[in-house]
């Protein structure tokens, strides 16, 4: 079997890790590898298959002696005039590319579930987030019709105030959500309410996109400050309502 | 890979679309009810008559399941009544541009037909002998030539343009109401994201030949209608009106930037001058106010579209957005077509009045405490009163300072045709007060927000539409920098290969000697 040139070996090398890179990431994780991680990890590539490729005189010979011979092989003047004229024209292109600006947006990083206040003020009164707990949630044993139709009422709540953005299906995909930045939660997601206790909710809620920390980026969220247009009882069936539709189920100190 | 994987999705949409179910399958009611009462009952109510306190906020209304009257159907325009499938289909993919969404992540098709069995109940239509879907004939392929014929048809007689408008949005008639005495427009054709069912031709058709139950929208396959259209002229149009979504006034998300060009000398002050054409237009969503008293729930604009230019020392912002009413309070038509309360039409741009230095911005809901905006807004005028402008300062929605716009040397003009509103507004680049006006500096990314009121639509105060916080970037001029660094790096490269030749076959010419 005639052997492959050490040159080819190595541009097949580096070509395959990359082609993986971005087969792994875009296509079987549905996440497309971002342009400065994929750079950071070729650079390791390339400079291990240079490490590998010259680690012996020999190997190094071999491995630049394409090259050379291109250059200093006087019955390559062909092919020889073809990489000058192609390889600088290519060098000035890709300089004049990457020197155009992109006029792109700044890259904006946001908290999206900020820690939160050890205590809130909400409807003109303090609240403690470790001790707050859904006055209504006791239902779900003691009662259970009562706490049906609380959340149904919850759900009343929801479907005329919250859907508008966060959607009929709590998926965050509301009629008006391709109209917001940042998008509106999506509460099925396990990354979300699921994670939460119900007094961070109440927090989020009552007190809306202004309430957030700031590395949260308080004035981007449209999230309305809902202690202007719901009371207390109603946002607590709200949550009632945000568990019992998606199944998931509340953060809390004596389950975790 | 996102845009891709969209695609997926969407030719899977289409696909079951066409395909799957061939058939309409039964449902069984009891398990239907079931369903109805956990996803359905907040805005189509217990008793199916869509009186909950969401109705009123939603626009269009939520379906009354009372009066068997559904707008999408594909059964023959004799018939009254939608088939099964036809049910199934507005529950599993939705009714895009309503509140209504599309079922199918959530519910299998036989659960949907559990549910179509259950709501036929609220008419008394469980009994009904229901009509199958109408016939399609021979589907014609889109083509130029086939558009042109629909083109043609769309306006000959006036058949469609009479209620569509000359542009196909939606302007001409105005004022319409239903049936059941909600107020209807005829459909903007070139915003096919609101289209109830799609922008597919095989979906238009369908409108086309069986009419909107309920409004004003008539069965061209109607034989005794005198704008009668047979199956091969109903492709056509078909063809036609999904062309006419083919604008660039539509939203790309990944597009967050108003880009200004940098001109020579004055900025233009017609809307159709070419210097508009050749700038890139970028457009938003708009959604209606719901985060400041008194909320609104039930808009009319959905989008707007912006472009700009800029010279050494002035800045000009063109606006556009479709409006299907010149609201001109006084005016006698204007009047009769408008809500009660007619006001004027409306449009603004929002910027901070500091370009911010970190990530830090005012709140998008006009500004804050720390981090005030400025507010240029246009007004279209009354009988009585000319177009004007307001320039506003403010710190938050209670905070506001009105301010002589003239002061600052703002102008803006408004210009209103076949349903659209174009609107320039002006500025010279550097502010008068260092304190309340912007610098609009070259280079920087500047926060910017716009809004819209539609004054037929009782659009007025904090009931109007707004978009969130997009960016404005006024070009920097590049010049020759790209070029000289482009010359400089292949010269680089080409003099280092040569000189390394060189070199080797000097070393050789000397080896040989």
């Amino acid at each position: 079997m005639r052997k492959i040139p050490r040159l080819l070996q190595a541009v097949l090398v580096i070509g395959f890790v990359y082609a993986a890179f971005v087969v792994v990431f875009d296509v079987f994780l549905e996440q497309v590898i971002p342009a400065s991680l994929l750079t950071m990890y070729m650079f390791f590539v390339i400079a291990g298959v240079f490490m590998v490729f010259t680690f012996t005189e020999e190997s190094t010979r071999e491995l630049v002696a394409p090259i050379k011979a291109l250059v200093e092989d006087p019955s390559r003047k062909a092919i020889r005039n073809i990489v000058f004229a192609v390889l600088p024209l290519a060098v000035a292109a890709y300089t004049y590319f990457s020197t155009l600006p992109s006029y792109q947006a700044p890259v904006e990083l946001r908290s999206i579930h900020p820690a939160p206040p050890s205590t809130v003020r909400a409807f003109e009164k303090r609240y403690d987030l470790l001790t707050l707990e859904n006055p209504f949630r006791k239902y779900e044993k003691e009662d259970p019709e009562k706490f049906k139709q609380l959340v149904v009422e919850g759900g009343n709540v929801y479907t005329s105030n919250c859907q508008f953005c966060h959607g009929d299906k709590l998926d965050g995909k509301g009629p008006y959500a391709q109209g917001l930045n940042p998008v509106p939660l999506n509460f099925q997601d396990v990354g979300t309410i699921a994670q939460l206790q119900e007094s961070f909710l109440f927090w989020r809620i009552a007190t809306g996109g202004p309430g957030l920390p700031k590395e949260a980026t308080p004035w981007s969220s449209s999230m309305p400050v809902w202690q202007k247009f719901l009371t207390e009882d109603e946002i607590w069936k709200v949550i009632l309502y945000l568990y019992d539709y998606t199944g998931h189920q509340p953060r809390s100190w004596q389950h975790d | 890979m996102i845009e891709k994987r969209n695609l997926f999705i969407l030719v899977v949409t289409l696909w079951t679309g066409f395909v799957a179910p061939a058939a309409a399958k039964s449902g069984d009611p009891d398990a239907g009810a079931e369903i109805y009462t956990q996803f359905c009952i907040h805005c189509h109510g217990e008793e199916g008559d869509a009186v909950t306190e969401t109705a009123d906020r939603l626009n269009p209304p939520p379906r009354d399941f009372t009066t068997a009257q559904y707008k999408i159907k594909a059964t023959d325009f004799e018939d009254d009544f939608p088939n099964d499938l036809d049910l199934f289909r507005m529950i599993r993919d939705g009714m895009p541009g309503s509140a209504m969404p599309g079922w199918s992540d959530v519910l299998s098709d036989q659960q949907i037909f559990d549910l179509v069995a259950y709501i036929k109940i609220f008419a008394g239509l469980e009994e009904e002998e229901l009509g199958p879907s109408m016939e399609y004939g021979e589907q014609i392929a889109i083509s130029a030539e086939s558009i042109e014929q629909g083109k043609r048809l769309f306006h000959e007689g006036d058949r469609c343009s009479e209620c569509h408008g000359k542009e196909g949005r939606g302007d001409a008639i105005k004022g319409l109401k239903d049936d059941a005495g909600f107020r209807t427009w005829p459909r903007n054709l070139t915003k096919p994201w609101n289209f109830r069912a799609s922008n597919d031709p095989k979906d238009i058709f369908t409108r086309i030949s069986t009419g909107i139950p309920g409004t004003q929208m008539p069965a061209f396959a109607d034989p005794t209608s005198d704008k009668q259209l047979t199956a091969e002229e109903r492709w056509h149009v078909a063809n036609y009106v999904n062309s006419l979504a083919k604008t660039e006034r539509v939203v790309r998300p990944e597009n967050t930037v108003v880009k200004a060009d940098h001109v020579n000398g004055e900025l233009p002050d017609a809307v159709d001058d070419p210097l508009w054409e050749k700038t890139e237009p970028s457009t938003f969503f708009l959604v209606p106010q719901l985060i400041g008293e008194e909320r609104f729930f039930t808009p009319s604009n959905d989008t707007i579209t912006a472009r700009a230019l800029y010279s050494d020392t002035e800045f000009a912002i063109l606006l556009e957005w479709d409006d299907r009413t010149k609201s001109i309070p006084g005016d006698e038509t204007a009047e009769k077509i408008s809500d009660p309360e007619i006001a004027e039409d409306g449009v603004a741009i929002q910027l901070p009045v500091k370009i911010p230095e970190g990530s830090e911005k005012p709140y998008f809901g006009m500004g804050d405490a720390t981090n005030p905006v400025t507010i240029w807004h246009w007004k279209s005028g009354t009988t009585d009163t000319p177009q004007s402008v307001n320039l506003i300062n403010a710190t938050g929605f209670e905070n506001i300072e009105q301010r002589d716009a003239a002061s600052l040397s703002i102008t803006a003009q408004g210009f209103y045709q076949d349903g659209t509103w174009r609107v320039i507004m002006k500025r010279p680049r550097s502010g008068v007060d260092k304190e309340k006006d912007i610098e609009l500096i070259e280079g920087k990314a500047i926060p910017i927000a716009f809004a819209a009121w539609d004054g037929s639509n009782s659009e007025q105060g904090s009931r109007h539409t707004m978009t969130a916080w997009y960016w404005l970037l006024l070009k920097p001029d590049i010049g020759a920098r790209p070029i000289v660094s482009a010359a400089f790096a292949g010269f680089l490269v080409f003099g280092v290969l040569l000189w390394w030749q060189r070199s080797a076959s000097s070393k050789r010419a000397t080896k040989d000697v």
